[in-house]
């Protein structure tokens, strides 16, 4: 791309204010709607939050007033930015239609990432990652035909396959397992913190999603699926987010905030098939351009230095939404019985890992594996939508069913 | 293809009929929208004898039961169901004056596609959901078997041209056939059994 946010003009902080009337934003066709269009809704969303959540921590160790003013700012507006987003999905999602499509991000947004990140060792995290989130995908979808009577072909299309991935029974690990090495801020490409900084905060939305939603069913298995997939979405957090230098500034992390929305408004708005979503990105876009300047502005006199040393000076190849099935195919068939130990990775369940699988399970089976069994038992076998074939891993195929 | 499973009327749960029924009946809107022709015409008479049983069922049996659970006397949250019903059949009696496959029809189609969703959703939250907590089981075994005997008037499986033999029911007046499900659910004594006992 030879577009570079740094080099364009927005629109002006004062005038970025709606009011009712403009925020009041149409939502997207419940049943008309391409999957990718909601899961860009998502991502943005996710996005957005993040932006709200950093500038608060930023706020509250700032000392300078002049600073703090210029964050409140902007955070208003990237908080109604946040609305506008999150209010295009409808009203008449269920809280487990808006979770499988929160999985669907997950896992093509991780896919796509680690299809297009140069650093070996944060590539592996994000396969490691999407394997777990695969599986989520698979679990939520079959309690979804159990207590809300419909498939969630309907919300994935044909898009995304829903197959057993990483069983989440064994995703439960140590906590201090899930830390990562970070990147050296000083030798990593640009789209690697772009990369790293929206699977956190992909993340970091769908586990407050289940933290303050999952309590929102009747049914014991459902809830008990939140609960559990809840924990392990804790455990990708601290995952993707070790992955990050610490050592990184306010500023450059302000403006790596700023870039990376500029980034996905601009990757979306490319994409986009629907014209009135089409337009909330083009504004974003043109909003956040304004932000960017501003934390831009703020590094240069803070920090002394040039965001470009930062963010380099033109966006990277557009972030797409797109099926990952081939890849993902080839990580089931190699990478399913990975855990990890310290930074690393390794393919035996050492002490350390045993000892939590003990703590959590409790000698009983898990939520995720007992929904299986429900849905076997009431429907003959368990919900799959597999477009490729069979599955990759011989253990995970379907038994014989009377489908 | 939905998958027939056996279950006894002492194990299903009224509810879970009833959310099948949003599903079913949210499918026959696509499939109305995704076809011409003849195949659409004979959809689209599918979708409304499923719209008629379905809410003849929850006239006769669930708001009537919603009314005597709800705390407080919550009429109101009946009455807004009902109104929603309303405002369905209202356009459901426009949409059977329009030639399917025509503009009018398919515009017509798609704002009572979106109000039974939304109708269907507010039912589950705020009605049902409650039904559940609230009725005695027994109550809410006898609406399962009312209910049951409703659905048999519509299609749970739809397949194109499988249906010679109801094929008078397809095409004839919905008026009779809310007056049979009526009569189905009633049983012989020609009331509606009282959901407290």
């Amino acid at each position: 791309m030879t577009f570079n946010p740094l080099a364009e003009k927005g629109i002006p902080l004062d005038r970025q204010i709606r009011n009712w009337r403009e925020l009041d934003v149409t939502p997207v066709d419940p049943d008309d709607t391409d999957p990718y269009t909601k899961c860009r809704i998502i991502t943005m969303n996710g996005i957005e939050v993040e932006a709200a959540l950093f500038s608060h921590h930023f706020n509250r160790i700032c000392t300078d007033r002049e600073v703090k003013e210029q964050l409140a700012r902007t955070r208003y507006i990237e908080q109604q930015q946040q609305k506008a987003v999150n209010w295009l999905l409808p009203g008449t999602a269920s809280v487990l239609e808006t979770t499988i499509s929160y999985e669907q991000v997950a896992v093509d947004l991780t896919g796509w990432v680690a299809r297009n990140e140069p650093d070996p060792y944060l590539r592996q995290a994000y396969e490691f990652g999407v394997l777990e989130d695969f599986d989520h995908l698979y679990r939520y979808a079959n309690l979804y035909e159990m207590i809300e009577h419909r498939k969630a072909e309907k919300i994935v299309d044909q898009l995304t396959e829903v197959m057993p991935g990483r069983p989440t029974t064994v995703e439960h690990r140590d906590p201090v397992d899930n830390l990562r090495n970070p990147y050296d801020r000083s030798t990593t490409a640009p789209i690697s913190k772009l990369h790293a900084l929206t699977l956190v905060a992909s993340e970091q939305q769908t586990m407050n999603f289940y933290m303050t939603t999952g309590n929102m069913y009747m049914e014991p298995i459902a809830r008990q699926l939140y609960q559990e997939i809840g924990l392990i979405e804790e455990e990708h957090v601290t995952h993707y987010e070790s992955l990050m230098d610490p050592g990184e500034t306010w500023w450059e992390r302000l403006v790596i905030h700023e870039y990376n929305e500029c980034y996905l408004y601009y990757s979306f708005f490319q994409q986009e098939s629907d014209p009135k979503v089409k337009t909330v990105w083009e504004l974003h876009l043109n909003m956040e351009l304004e932000h960017l300047r501003i934390a831009a502005e703020l590094m240069r006199r803070h920090d002394r230095r040039e965001p470009e040393e930062v963010v380099g000076r033109e966006l990277p190849q557009a972030l797409t939404f797109e099926p990952n099935k081939a890849f993902l195919r080839e990580l089931l068939a190699t990478q399913m019985d990975l855990t990890t130990l310290g930074a690393g990775y390794v393919r035996e369940q050492h002490e350390r890992f045993q000892r939590m699988q003990e703590q959590i399970h409790g000698g009983e089976k898990a939520p995720t594996e007992r929904v299986i069994d429900m849905h076997r038992e009431k429907f003959g076998e368990d919900y799959r939508i597999e477009t490729e074939g069979k599955h990759p891993d011989p253990r995970l195929r379907q038994e014989a069913g009377t489908r | 293809m939905a998958k027939a499973h056996q279950v006894t009327t002492e194990e299903i749960d009224v509810v879970d009929l009833l959310i099948a029924q949003h599903a079913l009946i949210r499918d026959l809107f696509e499939e109305v929208k995704s076809t011409r022709g003849q195949v659409q015409e004979e959809a689209f008479h599918r979708l409304r004898r499923m719209l008629a049983v379905h809410e003849t069922a929850e006239e006769e049996v669930v708001h009537p039961a919603a009314r005597l659970v709800l705390a407080g006397g919550n009429d109101g949250l009946v009455s807004d169901r009902l109104a929603e019903e309303n405002e369905a059949k209202k356009m459901l009696g426009e949409l059977e004056g329009l030639r399917p496959g025509e503009p009018a029809f398919l515009e017509l189609l798609d704002k009572l596609r979106i109000a039974v969703l939304l109708h269907a959703r507010s039912e589950e939250r705020y009605e049902f959901m409650q039904l559940r907590q609230k009725a005695k089981p027994a109550t809410l075994r006898s609406m399962a078997a009312a209910v049951k005997a409703a659905e048999a008037f519509a299609p749970t499986h739809p397949h194109a041209g499988v249906e010679s033999a109801t094929a008078n029911l397809v095409a004839g007046p919905i008026a009779a056939l809310v007056d049979r499900v009526k009569d189905a659910m009633r049983g012989t004594s020609g009331q509606v059994k009282d959901p407290r006992s």
